[in-house]
């Protein structure tokens, strides 16, 4: 009797584990899809390597958020590893509607399709923004 | 889209209520099978077990449902597991120290009244920003009080005087002074957290950032305190317990690595300091390093202990037929141990999964709070709480690092600590509502 007691009540505590477990994988994949979903409606910052002027091979991509900051502090949305790009260097946000680009006083300037940025400009799909030495492609969704 | 997001939330809330239920229908299906096993061993010539499952199940009830009706959108895993805990607790004593038990679960009965008044109360997290000097300074004001006029329950001449009486109802204020603690930094962090935030993230300016006052001056307050509590009061548990809490709060708020190896030094420094000046810190260290020489005098407790998790094996003993009651003082700060040798490694696994389910809860309902700082920290602060309590009290019980006497919350005798649990509980179901 007190043997099966003991059996009954291991199982038990079993079944906690599994319901917990169950409830934070639950929770996690919903939490997950959600982050997921909030990040893919806006686009995304493709990183482009050159191989000449005029083919380039995509690296990684960024997803965009309505304030995307470009730089090389690591705080910023998309952190850059490269020695050209100031600390706070460039963002594209949203505003009114529209995407806009705008260099934030960087040392060695932002680019637009090659042109220097002196103050905000409006971007649009697949526009190429130089930051440093580096350059992404904006694709829009 | 506003159909979509009505049956995501429809998909949300419907298993919040099961994963509660079903969780609350295991905890006390669980408790009933422990107090069958009980009353059998006893013969059924004692009706104590049964008077505590009543209780359980009743407090169970009423909680899970006035929670339905006032917070909705809780989270649902932080109640059923406080509960869950409790009950096992209250087992626990009833099975190592029956004459406490009944007093145990009037606490619980208490601390239920004071989560769901907690729970009920609107302003409640408003009042803790608002007040939090008044707060701060009435907490000062019982540890002078516990320092000048504490006694000891037990009634033993050199025992620790750490509790307040009231006729023959004893409360131990420093589980008060904890939660306060936490609400004034969380509070003033708060206020404090976008000047931490700009210093911390400031990367030219991280040298001098650790002369900043800002970040020196709570650290020092806190350090100064922890000192206070450890000389007068000699309660090395609550000392560490306060510094580290309030160290992860800092280092939350202000992003500044380099903290937690300042405090991992003033901590390393204090210990050596009262290694030297007080007997109680030697004799933890000392039994702590080689209990064995003196496993029948000085290290009868921490030997014992460790004897009991042999004993108990990966399945256990069984409720009522393993022999913790060797270790003295089992029920409080060794409850641990007993559960480890009637239990075994499941029910230590399950144990933990519960604290660590608690504490995953509370950072999740952290994070769930940007722009809220002071939300935040206060969610930070009082899962941390309970959860490095629980890290200091196993490792020592294991013989992981010194032993430290703190309870293991929601299992350990103790009803200044059971109530504080659940206050805590209640904060944190408060703000998981309020999630935006």
């Amino acid at each position: 009797m007190l043997f099966l007691l003991r059996l009954i009540s291991g199982g038990l505590l079993l079944a906690v584990l599994l319901v917990v477990f169950l409830f934070l994988w639950r929770d996690y994949h919903s939490a997950a899809t959600r982050v997921e979903a909030s990040r893919r409606t806006y686009g995304r910052l493709t990183l482009l390597y050159e191989v000449d002027s005029n083919h380039a091979v995509a690296g990684p991509s960024y997803p965009l958020l309505p304030i995307t900051s470009l730089g090389r502090a690591p705080t910023n949305t998309v952190p850059i590893d490269d020695t050209f790009a100031s600390s706070e260097h460039a963002v594209v946000a949203m505003r009114s509607g529209q995407w806009w680009l705008e260099d934030r006083q960087s040392r060695n300037g932002t680019t637009l399709n090659g042109m220097p940025v002196t103050q905000p400009v409006i971007v649009t799909d697949g526009d190429i923004v130089g930051v440093g030495k580096m350059h992404f492609r904006l694709d829009l969704e | 889209m506003t159909t979509d997001s009505l049956e995501l939330a429809a998909a949300r809330s419907a298993p919040r209520v099961n994963v509660e239920r079903s969780l609350l229908i295991i905890a006390g299906l669980f408790i009933l099978t422990s107090t069958v096993s009980l009353s059998i061993l006893r013969r059924g010539n004692d009706l104590h077990g049964w008077i505590h499952l009543i209780v359980w199940i009743a407090c169970a009830v009423v909680g899970a449902w006035l929670l339905h009706r006032w917070l909705p959108k809780r989270d649902s895993l932080l109640f059923p597991l406080a509960m869950f805990m409790t009950g096992w607790g209250l087992v626990l004593n009833e099975r190592l120290a029956p004459n406490f038990a009944e007093r145990q679960t009037l606490w619980l009965v208490v601390s239920m009244a004071a989560m769901l008044a907690v729970v009920a109360t609107r302003p409640a997290l408003r009042w803790l920003r608002m007040y939090r000097y008044i707060l701060l300074f009435g907490g000062l004001l019982l540890l002078l009080a516990t320092i000048v006029l504490g006694t000891n329950p037990s009634g033993q001449i050199g025992a620790p005087e750490l509790w307040l009486g009231f006729g023959s109802l004893f409360f131990q204020p420093s589980e008060a002074l904890k939660i306060i603690l936490v609400a004034f930094l969380a509070s003033y962090l708060g206020e404090q957290y976008p000047a931490l935030r700009a210093e911390g993230l400031d990367s030219e300016q991280q040298h001098r950032l650790s002369l900043s006052p800002r970040i020196f001056g709570p650290i020092l307050l806190m350090w100064g305190l922890s000192v206070v509590v450890l000389i007068w009061q000699r309660d090395l548990g609550t000392a560490v317990l306060f510094f580290a809490v309030f160290l992860v709060l800092l280092y939350v708020a202000s992003g500044y690595t380099p903290l937690l190896a300042i405090g991992a030094i003033l901590v390393v420094l204090a210990g050596i300091v009262a290694y030297q000046l007080f007997d109680v810190v030697q004799l933890r260290v000392d039994i702590w390093l080689n209990p064995w020489p003196e496993s029948n005098t000085r290290a009868f407790q921490i030997v014992q202990s460790l004897m009991a998790f042999a004993a108990g094996g990966i399945f256990g003993q069984g409720v009522g037929q393993g022999s913790p009651v060797y270790i003295p003082v089992v029920h409080s700060d060794f409850v641990f141990a007993a559960l480890a040798e009637e239990w075994g490694l499941l029910g230590v696994v399950v144990m933990i999964v519960c604290i660590a389910g608690v504490v995953v809860r509370g950072l999740r309902v952290a994070v769930a709070q940007p722009g809220r700082p002071f939300h935040s920290l206060l969610a930070i602060g009082l899962s941390l709480l309970l959860g490095i309590q629980s890290l200091l009290i196993m490792g020592g019980v294991l013989k992981l690092i010194p032993l430290t006497g703190v309870t293991l919350p929601f299992f350990s005798y103790g009803g200044s600590s059971l109530l504080m649990n659940f206050i805590s509980i209640g904060l944190l179901l408060r703000l998981s509502t309020e999630e935006n």
